[in-house]
């Protein structure tokens, strides 16, 4: 792209660069550079919703909105120490499960090389492009206390709980069911929550939307080990087979190695994504029930939307913001490691 | 990445006789083409049951809601929401966003992604640099920060403040300059001897020819700003802006009612399903192949 | 707080879960039908929306129960607009807290609004809201148990739009089925026990009530319990009688009599009574339309709340007409002085079901009312909300704990409660 044709047109590609540029840099700048500024600002204020925050409606408080929410033993702390709780189990589950089932999708699409291998392609991708909202609305419908999910358990002889209105944790109920009891009156371990309620796991409700990501996120990931498997050599393979590996050993000993960089991408898609879960929330439960679906997203919303508290909701957007560049950047370095050079 | 040709030509080897440890027994076959039946029929039940269950009456949504056929099908669900409420205005509202961001993307994107990949200017690698950093931002993050922005600019409360913000993306950026750097210089290099500065040589020479690429940026800002809904939440709180998806998220988080009106709000989800449902099928290949491009860069 | 219209208006996130038939019903209907019920918003061009303010145009957000609250108040505010000339809007909130807070964060609040008694310390606290009260010229005819509701730092700021009180609600099919009397009806929380056992069969169960603060509640006020001191200094949550509310509560439950409606497939109360799930109901005034609307064809009855050890006890809700600060406030006022005269409130009465504000259109609603004489007489002993900035996030956290009431420790759920509303008081 090293072209030289002379000084003349040097100089009007210079301009020309920068008016190509000039809309897509002033948007940018405008409804993304700027507001984050603006927004940090807020976080380090006590701006209560009235009057503008940028020309003396608002006063410097430093730290103390971050503080309240890390530190403190009040009732912002607890909900930040909930919220990321919620959060923390929500990635730890679908990160590994939407990874996996992508995986397996791609093997087995892959394998199919007939007209069947556009269809089930397409089945599998097609929860993917749909709006949040929509399929959101669909799973309130099947996992409600008498819908398609229960009465599916019902035939295998299950009774299945009322999905969206169950607070309980899922290892409080697994302890629970091997007999270890919630003890009553315990001190905050972190963040103004006791330890049982950090080892308590995902409530049931949680447990849907889970299900939910899982179900619109593989379809995705699926696309993209796809095109790896695609694209892997088949050398290396047909000289596995003739030093006589079984098809486990080749998968397990070459193919996935080599999906390794595909793989770290996805799972730091998965990590930033699943940090930002938002819209299923606003939809379907508002954090209900017992704030066992409130995530640091949602409740940065509601903190300045709904209370008032903008300097407060700005700091746990920055927060959250602190924690998906973390993933970024963790991803990034072991992509970097491991990525064979191609 | 290498050429295209070359993948071509590997996928064909590949198609000829399969991947070693992918042939396998029959049996196994059969296996793998259950577990993907089973799992086919999982991913798209849901949507089969929405359909189905939009067409029945209240009654019948609550006490058969497995069965796939409605007992006696109804379109009472689909005339109310048509009919009797503020439905088709979101649609309306939804599509003139939808529209204007998918053509200011389709343009900026390009002119941007052309910029970036073709000309020579001073300040052009710090502004790839920032874009770059920009692309590392969460949306979720952005709720607070839009929403002082637009009240700044005092725009809170017109479309201006629903569409302004999305006109541009660094991720559709990024695929045009990607998409520039790849094609060959021939083209360009002649018109530019005929004498055409860089906006004819653009507008006539290179935007046709990159005809795939935009296809790519058409179809991800339809989809993105049609299925977007924290940016509309901040952007207004007028009924008359209401779009598809802050409409219908609201409508349904006013009640968490099991088994309530589900015919009415599945048929809001079916019918916000429609357009990127259809532009999925028309453009079935593009999008199953552009996740690769976008990813790989 | 939650009035008649609970089930939408507050499409308040944190407490959704109240919001059922009448509350869907509602959404769709403000979401939608109300809309388009000629609030006039769609001949307007939208981009010309943003002035809304201060085109003189008089802006009233409310939160509606459903088509007869939105029709009542659009027709009485366009009769005022017509005599006063002002031109005036009535919009309808989607979810009430989130476009009021976001409408003054905008700068753009509307000029007349609906205001829970919750969310009203906050508003007074920030400088939002434009106190009115002086202007209204029958200021002295409110209940003063409403106006406490309303004042913050000394000052009373707004003008009760109306209340509403919680009652038991009876399926009188159910009730004769089970050859129960009105002998039966329970006074005494043991009573009321007995009778919610006698009426649960395997096809419904006797008793039913939302897990939340604002249904609860009425079991701890019975009991004697508290929120805060009288004069709003200290919290009191943590206190004997309030524990052994909640434990008589979790008893009930724990013995299968009661049951939240989320596990009986609904999404509140009246939608329990209706939908036949549940035998009794603790609800306010709204269940009334929405029985009417929803569940025409069954039959029941209201009858005051058991009393518990610390004698009667009930809840009180309600809402002011919130007048934005700073904007066109005059010709706001003179529209809220008419929408709270007498006639109008009973207008408003008649077509949806609440309670008016005024002592004097008192007598005049039970008369027109003898079946829901039990929700007037809670008026004599009912709680309200204390009012506090911060006070409805911690009421919002106490809900989402007494959701885990049946597996829950009392005292804990007390004792974090006490800390937090301590903490908002004493800040």
């Amino acid at each position: 792209m090293a072209q030289r044709t002379g000084r003349r047109s040097v100089t009007r590609q210079g301009v020309a660069g920068w008016v190509f540029l000039t809309p897509a840099v002033v948007i940018l700048g405008l409804f993304l550079v700027v507001p984050i500024a603006m927004a940090f600002w807020v976080s380090i204020s006590d701006w209560r919703g009235i009057g503008n925050p940028m020309t003396g409606s608002a006063q410097f408080v430093g730290a103390t909105n971050y503080t309240e929410l890390l530190g403190g033993d009040g009732l912002a702390t607890k909900d930040f120490g909930r919220a990321m709780r919620n959060n923390v189990y929500y990635v730890l589950a679908v990160v590994p499960l939407q990874t996996i089932l992508a995986l397996t999708l791609a093997v087995l699409v892959h394998r199919r090389v007939d007209a069947g291998r556009g269809f089930f392609r397409s089945a599998f991708y097609f929860p993917s492009v749909t709006s949040s909202v929509a399929i959101t609305v669909v799973f309130l419908f099947l996992f409600s206390a008498t819908g398609a999910t229960n009465r599916l358990l019902a035939v295998l002889g299950v009774e299945g709980p009322n999905w969206f209105a169950d607070p309980r944790g899922v290892v409080h109920l697994f302890l629970g069911a091997i007999g270890v009891r919630a003890p009553y009156e315990s001190g905050p371990l972190l963040l103004g929550l006791s330890w049982w309620n950090w080892i308590s796991g995902p409530s049931v409700a949680m447990c849907v939307f889970i299900v939910l990501a899982v179900f619109t996120t593989s379809g995705t990931f699926m696309l993209l080990f796809l095109a790896a498997l695609q694209h892997l050599p088949g050398e290396v393979e047909e000289a596995a087979v003739v030093d006589g590996a079984t098809p486990w050993q080749r998968l397990r000993r070459i193919t996935v190695p080599m999906l390794r960089p595909t793989l770290f991408t996805v799972i730091t898609l998965g990590l930033i994504g699943t940090w930002q879960m938002f819209d299923q929330v606003y939809t379907g439960t508002g954090g209900t029930p017992g704030k066992t679906t409130l995530t640091p997203a949602y409740l940065s919303y509601q903190v300045s939307f709904e209370q008032q508290e903008w300097g407060r909701g700005a700091a746990i957007a920055f927060l959250l913001f602190a924690i998906i560049v973390a993933c970024t950047l963790v991803g990034r370095r072991l992509l970097g490691e491991r990525e064979d050079p191609r | 990445m290498t050429g295209a040709v070359a993948t071509a030509r590997r996928s064909a080897v590949r198609r000829d006789r399969g991947p070693a440890w992918l042939r396998r027994s029959r049996s196994g076959t059969a296996v793998a083409l259950t577990v993907l039946v089973i799992l086919a029929v999982a991913y798209l039940y849901p949507f089969a049951i929405s359909l189905a269950t939009s067409l029945k009456s209240d009654a019948e949504a609550a006490t058969d809601p497995l069965s796939l056929i409605p007992a006696t099908p109804s379109t009472a669900a689909y005339t109310e929401l048509l009919r009797n409420s503020d439905f088709p205005l979101w649609v309306r509202n939804s599509v003139i966003v939808t529209l204007a961001v998918t053509t200011g993307r389709v343009l900026f994107d390009s002119m941007a992604g052309y910029a970036l990949a073709r000309l020579r200017f001073p300040g052009r690698s710090l502004v790839f640099a920032a874009l770059v950093a920009i692309m590392a931002v969460p949306g979720v993050v952005l709720l607070i920060p839009r929403f002082l922005v637009i009240n700044s600019l005092g725009i809170y409360n017109s479309f201006a403040a629903l569409i302004l913000p999305l006109l541009a993306d660094a991720a559709g950026i990024f695929i045009m300059r990607n998409f520039f750097m790849s094609v060959p210089l021939g083209v360009e290099e002649a018109a530019r001897i005929d004498g055409a500065g860089p906006f004819r040589v653009f507008w006539s020479v290179v935007l046709p020819m990159a005809r795939p690429a935009l296809i790519t940026i058409v179809v991800l800002s339809f989809q993105g700003s049609w299925n977007e809904l924290s940016h509309f939440i901040v952007a207004s709180d007028r009924p008359e802006l209401q779009t598809l998806t802050k409409g219908v998220a609201q409508l349904t988080a006013g009640a968490l009612s099991q088994g309530t009106q589900y015919p009415l709000k599945l048929a809001a989800a079916v019918i916000m399903s429609i357009p990127v449902a259809v532009l999925f099928i028309v453009f079935q290949r593009r999008i199953t192949s552009t996740q690769d491009g976008a990813i790989k860069g | 707080m939650n009035q008649h219209t609970t089930p939408v208006r507050r499409a308040a996130r944190s407490r959704r879960r109240r919001a059922g038939a009448a509350g869907a019903a509602a959404a769709i209907t403000l979401g939608l039908a109300a809309c388009s019920g000629g609030t006039g918003f769609t001949e307007e061009t939208p981009s010309g929306g943003d002035d809304g303010v201060d085109d003189g145009t008089v802006t009233v957000l409310i939160g509606s129960s459903g088509a007869a609250e939105t029709e009542s108040v659009e027709a009485a505010v366009a009769a005022w607009s017509d005599e006063s000339g002002t031109p005036a809007e009535v919009l309808v909130a989607a979810d009430l807290t989130q476009q009021l807070s976001q409408g003054f964060a905008a700068a753009e609040p509307p000029d007349v609004f609906y205001l829970s008694s919750d969310q009203f310390a906050g508003y007074a606290d920030n400088g939002s809201l434009h106190p009115y009260l002086d202007q209204v010229p029958q200021a002295d005819e409110f209940y003063s148990s409403l106006l406490r509701s309303f004042t913050y730092g000394g000052t009373t700021y707004c003008a009760p739009k109306d209340f509403s009180t919680l009652a038991l609600v009876i399926n009188t099919d159910y009730w004769d089925a089970a050859g129960l009397t009105d002998a039966d009806l329970p006074t005494t929380w043991a009573e009321l026990r007995k009778v919610a056992t006698t009426l649960t069969t395997d096809d419904h169960v006797g008793l039913s009530f939302a897990p939340e603060w604002q249904r609860i509640g009425a079991f701890m006020a019975a009991a004697g319990g508290t929120l805060t001191s009288r004069d709003n200094a200290a919290a009191t949550v943590d206190s004997a009688e309030n524990l052994e509310a909640l434990t008589y509560v979790r008893d009930l439950l724990a013995a299968g009599v009661a049951a939240f409606p989320s596990s009986l497939n609904t999404g509140w109360g009246g939608e329990a009574l209706g939908s036949g799930n549940a035998a009794m109901v603790i609800e306010g005034n709204w269940v009334v339309g929405a029985m009417t609307a929803d569940f025409p064809d069954v039959r029941y009855r209201v009858v005051e709340l058991p009393q518990g050890p610390g004698g009667p006890g009930t809840l009180q809700f309600t809402n002011c007409w919130g007048v934005a600060a700073g904007t066109d406030t005059e010709a706001a006022v003179d529209l809220v002085t008419t929408l709270v005269s007498p006639d109008q409130q009973l207008a408003f009465a008649d077509a949806y079901g609440v309670m008016p504000s005024v002592s004097t259109a008192g007598e005049q609603w039970a008369a027109a009312h003898p079946d829901q004489a039990a929700f007037l007489a809670g008026a004599d002993y009912a709680h309200g909300f204390p009012s506090a900035p911060g006070a409805s996030a911690v009421l919002a956290d106490f809900n989402a704990q007494l959701e885990g009431l049946p597996d829950a420790d009392p005292a804990a759920i007390l004792a974090s409660v006490q800390v937090d509303l301590q903490a908002v008081l004493g800040g």
